[in-house]
């Protein structure tokens, strides 16, 4: 009973990721997008998108890290 | 009593490994005739060193890349080794947060003392008060924010990778076990596994130390003022 419980709240908390990739996909989209306008900026811009993946991607992080505590200290 | 964790050793063969490396860099440059071409691990170090370099530049002034130069190739060869020493073997040292704490630690220092010595002390004071007297908690709230954010990205994405990777390798090692003879020796797990280390030592662990570094030098060159940037 107790370990089902623990396991719907690391669920709930690595649901973070379904928010981080929707912000991702936007990223993307955006990056995309200013490419076709404007491709000689083509090298600037996916950099920055890089950037943006990567530190949009900081949240699903956290969630996960939270589930793993979840798991492993509440869990064990 | 005190209880030596084995991060420590993993941590002294990683720096033992970046001396053997940088030494061998070292010979290497001194044998360099200027006029010829590079090539090698010269021209990857000369490469290295113009990309620090136009980083800093770009954000902040001639003094601070010359200052802040050594100290961010020390992140980007530290952080990137520390990050693939999964391929060999061996625990990443920064799956460790005491590591990642005190490499942040060490950033966010030096963004207050760099803010002081740009700013002087009593714009760095009044700072704080803004825009009212009561947001210094929530400024000095988002000043450990900035900690905290560091040290977790970095912690979090390297010590997610190592714990799916040991998850999947248990599950591939149960799924070869069912076949008979051959199965003792986990060889689904060393096909499917490689793409998985590509994936997570390799390009998280080069992403995560590009992002450390930028930002690190984007938090330095937010807290200087307009006309110490460019020259």
């Amino acid at each position: 009973m107790e370990k089902g419980l623990i396991a719907i709240a690391a669920a709930l908390a690595v649901m973070t990721g379904m928010v981080t990739g929707i912000g991702e996909a936007s990223v993307a989209r955006q990056a995309v997008e200013s490419i076709g306008k404007n491709p000689d900026a083509a090298d600037k811009i996916r950099s920055m998108a890089i950037l943006g993946a990567a530190i949009s991607e900081t949240c699903a992080i956290y969630g996960m890290l939270v589930a793993f505590l979840i798991i492993f200290v509440l869990g064990a | 009593m005190f209880e030596i964790q084995g991060t420590v050793f993993y941590i002294a063969i990683v720096c033992l490994a970046i001396l053997v490396f940088l030494l061998i860099l070292n010979m290497k440059l001194k044998k360099f005739d200027p006029l010829d071409e590079p090539k090698g691990l010269v021209l990857m170090a000369m490469m290295g060193v113009n990309f620090i370099e136009n980083m800093l530049k770009k954000d902040t002034n001639k003094e601070m890349t010359e200052k802040l130069g050594p100290y961010l190739a020390f992140l980007f060869i530290y952080i990137f080794i520390a990050n693939i020493s999964g391929l060999f073997g061996i625990t990443p040292p920064t799956s460790n947060y005491s590591v990642t704490l005190t490499l942040a630690a060490i950033t966010c220092i030096m963004i207050e003392v760099y803010s002081i010595k740009y700013n002087g002390v009593k714009s760095y004071v009044k700072k704080l008060f803004e825009p009212l007297a009561p947001f210094v908690v929530i400024n000095i709230i988002s000043k450990v924010g900035t900690l905290l954010s560091l040290s977790l990205r970095l912690f979090g994405n390297i010590i997610a990778g190592s714990i799916l990777m040991s998850v999947v390798y248990q599950l591939l090692a149960r799924v070869s076990a069912l076949i008979p003879v051959i199965g003792k020796f986990n060889f689904i797990g060393v096909i499917v596994c490689s793409v998985l280390h590509m994936y997570f030592d390799l390009f998280a662990g080069a992403m995560q130390t590009y992002l450390f570094g930028t930002l690190t030098v984007a938090f330095i060159s937010n807290e200087l003022p307009e006309e110490a940037k460019g020259k």
